[in-house]
């Protein structure tokens, strides 16, 4: 009796173990999609560094330019910060993305087929403690800051990276002195209202929103902390590279004339993500004058933080690096500047 | 003589959604000491009932139940009852089933240990004090009951049906078993039954009740010398006086539907 | 003929085909180790994590403690007084049937309002995901006690309600409070990740998966993590049925087998 139930029990095994290799098998079969696009999937932040992203769309100048290469939808998916945003690229869910520069970088320690083909902004991030605290930072700076909670997007984030390497350089350990909670940028102006952190680190325009609810005082600046450090960056997946160049082209030619737009215009930049993001236009208008961000396009740019924070995040993942035999990321790993090149002429 | 157990003029009606059903009429009874009484009658007389206000588990509609001269109001240890169905706390064993009441009378260890091993030695079971109910069989079950209850050393036995669950064997071994247990200890017992085969061998007296609503009809003294033989001829007798009335109650219950 | 040790290879065998399987799938088929992660680099995972593993771990049972104490503390009396009570069950039954569906996940927000980024936070989401199992399980107990074994307990002294509960009610209810408990472990458990990944603490399983590994995409340590979270739930299932429902209720086996 109890044989036979050991047989049949056998055969059953036996049975799903046929089905699942068959099944995956399957799934190998399948190609990856024909080179016929009809979608193009741009992931974005709600921050004031990317409204390049918003002001194409509002314009519907992604859809008219991209139109003769047989793109009928562009979808624009938010993301709270770098990090998901990145894992969403992981997974083939994204084929351009604005995004800080430090997430694609983390990404691609762990296998992201993607290059940085052009630049954004850099700087445009501050450090807002709560008013309590202002005075103490005052006196003390960085050093005020010992022993507090810190909100700020997760790790392999630029805000995450800049604030690491600054605390570093001022004698502060980031895993030891402080206690460092990653959150989206809503979550962390809900927790210095509530009084759950002590100072948040964000980039434009939360921290001129919390300012002007009374709930923190800005008292650093990015660019203060790594001058005219990298900060947004255009990311397109390695599969736009190798089979879309002239539609990439195209993307970064519209996301020039935005960018050039958005300069000449910030006034309507800011109606534009006030709009988008349901923020205050005032607010809006007060962040982009009182921000240190400025709106770019070249990479080149980029290159000098990228390399920097590529060092940086190896040397957070150290042990996990090396025992798989993962190289520090250099320049033509990150960045692919052929396409841009292109578009502006220069060789 | 004082009686040990008085009832007087007892009714019970209950209230249930079809309206009021009366289950006692003005019952009276008394109850000598160290008395054997069995009382029976057809289903839904209400002996159960009956049996149940003495322990103070229902209360009389009207009329009273007068124990050693006391009024009875509820439950005690004073009147220790078997269920008919198994009520062992399936969580202890033997000895602490036993122990229980005097547990709850705040008796100390020793001692309540010291009367349990008697009765458990009453009813036979000793050297299963420490195994648990589930382990027991039906008969050994309720005789670990009847040492519970007799353990609180109650003024009266009250019995309801305690044979009804086990086997035909099992019970002729429990009736004897009963009358050694009754023959020492001198209780008062009051017996409800369906079995009149059951009645005629143990009581004293026998109570019969009328179908319902339930009022007494006659009390039988059964004069048969003790030890009885079950197949006697004074036995038959009984039994048949028995048999008659209840089946005269019978047919009455099914004509007043 | 009986191999010695027979069971053993019921599931073993079947598990290391599994392994095998998923080693083959994941480094011959899938071959992309964000998608699916090799076996063989889990474990790897595992003794390269060792440094924070175990107090993650420890912090993790903290949450958990912390949440199933107070589920714990607080369906008990709870449970006593909706199972004893048909009218106090009635008032409370509908407000415990409307919370109850609410995924323990969706009071993340009101839990970080409330109680801020504290270990509190943690073990509150786990309290609610363990608690109302607890209550169900544990009032049904209470409300099912045996009708019979109550009232034995009254005839035998057990006048007050107090009394019944404690020397009636409670142990009956024992097991059915420990099923309760055990689900309530289970469901609690679950939470821990939720309850974690807002950055409630610095360390812990959930906090680690979410905060750190999902976020730097490193698949092999996430798989790692929830392999971990795993083997901890099936510990603590068998150590508690082991020290609480195999001790303590030997009882049991006698009616439910």
């Amino acid at each position: 009796m109890e044989k036979r139930t050991a047989v049949i029990g056998w055969i059953v095994a036996a049975g799903i173990i046929a089905v699942v290799v068959f099944g995956t098998g399957c799934i190998e079969e399948k190609e990856p999609a024909p080179p016929e696009m009809t979608t193009l999937n741009i992931g974005y932040q709600p921050s004031t560094h990317q409204i390049a992203a918003m002001l194409a769309h509002e314009k519907g100048w992604w859809e008219r330019d991209l139109a003769r290469f047989g793109i009928e939808k562009v979808t624009m998916k938010e993301f709270p910060s770098g990090p998901p945003e990145m894992h969403a690229m992981l997974s083939g869910d994204l084929d351009i993305a604005y995004v800080g520069v430090a997430p694609p970088i983390a990404a691609m320690y762990e296998g992201l087929d993607a290059k940085i083909v052009a630049g954004v902004q850099t700087q445009g991030s501050a450090i807002v403690v709560r008013p309590e605290l202002a005075d103490e930072y005052k006196r003390k700076g960085a050093l005020s800051l010992k022993g507090k909670k810190i909100a700020t997007f997760p790790p392999g984030s630029i805000q995450h990276t800049i604030l690491s390497k600054w605390l570093l350089d001022n004698g502060i350990d980031p895993e030891k002195d402080v206690d460092i909670k990653a959150m989206g940028p809503s979550d962390a102006a809900t927790a210095i209202g509530a009084k759950t952190v002590d100072a948040v680190f964000l980039p434009s325009p939360t921290p001129t929103i919390i300012e002007e609810e009374g709930k923190g005082v800005i008292v650093e600046w990015s660019g203060s902390m790594w001058p005219n450090h990298a900060c947004c960056c255009l990311v397109a997946s390695g599969r736009m590279i190798r089979e879309h160049p002239e539609m990439l082209k195209q993307i970064i030619k519209t996301h020039i004339n935005a960018t050039e737009y958005e300069i000449a215009h910030p006034d309507e930049a800011a109606e534009i993500y006030a709009k988008w993001e349901n923020a205050n236009v005032a607010t809006i208008k007060h962040s982009i004058n009182a921000t240190d961000m400025r709106w770019i396009h070249d990479p080149r740019l980029e290159i000098e933080s990228g390399i920097e924070y590529a060092k940086v995040i190896y040397e957070l993942n150290k042990d996990r690096y090396e025992s798989k035999g993962i190289k520090v990321l250099e320049a033509e790993d990150i960045f692919d500047t052929r396409f841009y090149d292109e578009v502006t002429g220069k060789r | 003589m004082n009686h040990k157990l008085e009832i007087r003029n007892l009714t019970k009606t209950f209230n249930t959604e079809e309206g009021e059903l009366k289950a006692l009429d003005n019952v009276s009874i008394e109850v000598k000491p160290a008395e054997f009484l069995c009382i029976i009658g057809p289903s839904g007389c209400g002996k159960t009932t009956l049996l149940r206000m003495i322990a103070g588990l229902e209360h009389p509609s009207s009329g009273e139940i007068i124990l050693d001269g006391k009024e009875v109001k509820g439950p005690s240890p004073d009147r220790g009852m078997v269920f008919q169905e198994f009520s062992l706390f399936p969580w202890r064993t033997v000895i602490k089933n036993v122990t229980f009441g005097l547990e709850i009378q705040g008796i100390g260890r020793e001692e309540r240990y010291r009367i349990a091993e008697k009765y458990i030695e009453l009813v036979g079971l000793k050297g299963f004090e420490n195994r648990y109910p589930y382990e027991l069989s039906g008969g050994m079950k309720q005789r670990v009951a009847i040492a519970r209850a007799l353990a609180t050393d109650p003024a009266i036995l009250l019995m309801d049906e305690p044979f009804g669950s086990v086997d035909a064997q099992t019970r002729n071994a429990l009736q004897e078993e009963l009358l050694e247990i009754w023959k020492r200890t001198k209780k008062t017992i009051l017996f409800v039954t369906h079995s009149v085969d059951e009645a005629v061998y143990l009581a004293d007296r026998v109570a019969v009740m009328s179908a319902r609503p339930g009022s007494l009809i006659k009390c039988l003294d059964i004069d048969i010398p003790r030890p009885r033989k079950r197949t006697s001829v004074e036995a038959n007798m009984f039994r048949e006086q028995l048999l008659m009335l209840l089946s005269i109650e019978r047919s009455k219950a099914s004509i007043s539907v | 003929m009986k191999l010695p040790g027979k069971d053993m290879w019921l599931w073993t065998v079947p598990l290391a085909i599994a392994l095998l399987l998923w080693e083959f799938i994941a480094g011959y088929v899938v071959r992309d180790p964000l998608l699916l992660p090799r076996f063989s680099a889990v474990i790897f995972s595992i003794y390269a994590l060792r440094g924070v593993l175990i107090s993650d771990i420890l912090v993790s049972l903290l949450h958990f403690g912390i949440g199933l104490g107070l589920a714990f503390a607080a369906a008990l009396p709870l449970a006593i007084a909706m199972g004893w009570s048909r009218s106090i069950f009635k008032a409370i039954d509908p407000i415990i049937e409307v919370l109850r569906p609410i995924p323990p996940l969706a009071w993340i927000p009101l839990a970080m309002v409330w109680f801020h980024l504290t270990h509190y936070a943690a073990g509150f989401i786990i309290f609610i995901g363990a608690f109302f199992p607890i209550l169900l399980d544990s009032y049904t107990g209470f409300r099912d006690v045996p009708r019979v074994l109550v009232e034995t307990g009254k005839v035998l002294g057990c006048i007050r309600d107090r009394k019944l509960i404690k020397y009636v009610a409670f142990p009956y209810a024992l097991p059915f409070i420990a099923t309760g408990t055990r689900v309530g472990m289970g469901v609690g458990w679950m939470c821990v990740v939720a309850a974690e990944m807002f950055g409630v603490s610095d360390s812990g399983l959930g906090y680690r998966l979410f905060q750190k590994f999902y976020f730097l995409h490193q698949m092999d340590y996430v798989v790692a993590y929830m392999l971990v979270l795993g083997l901890v739930a099936l510990c603590l299932d068998r150590l508690f049925r082991h020290f609480v429902e195999d001790r303590l209720f030997k009882w049991k086996r006698g009616i439910v087998k």
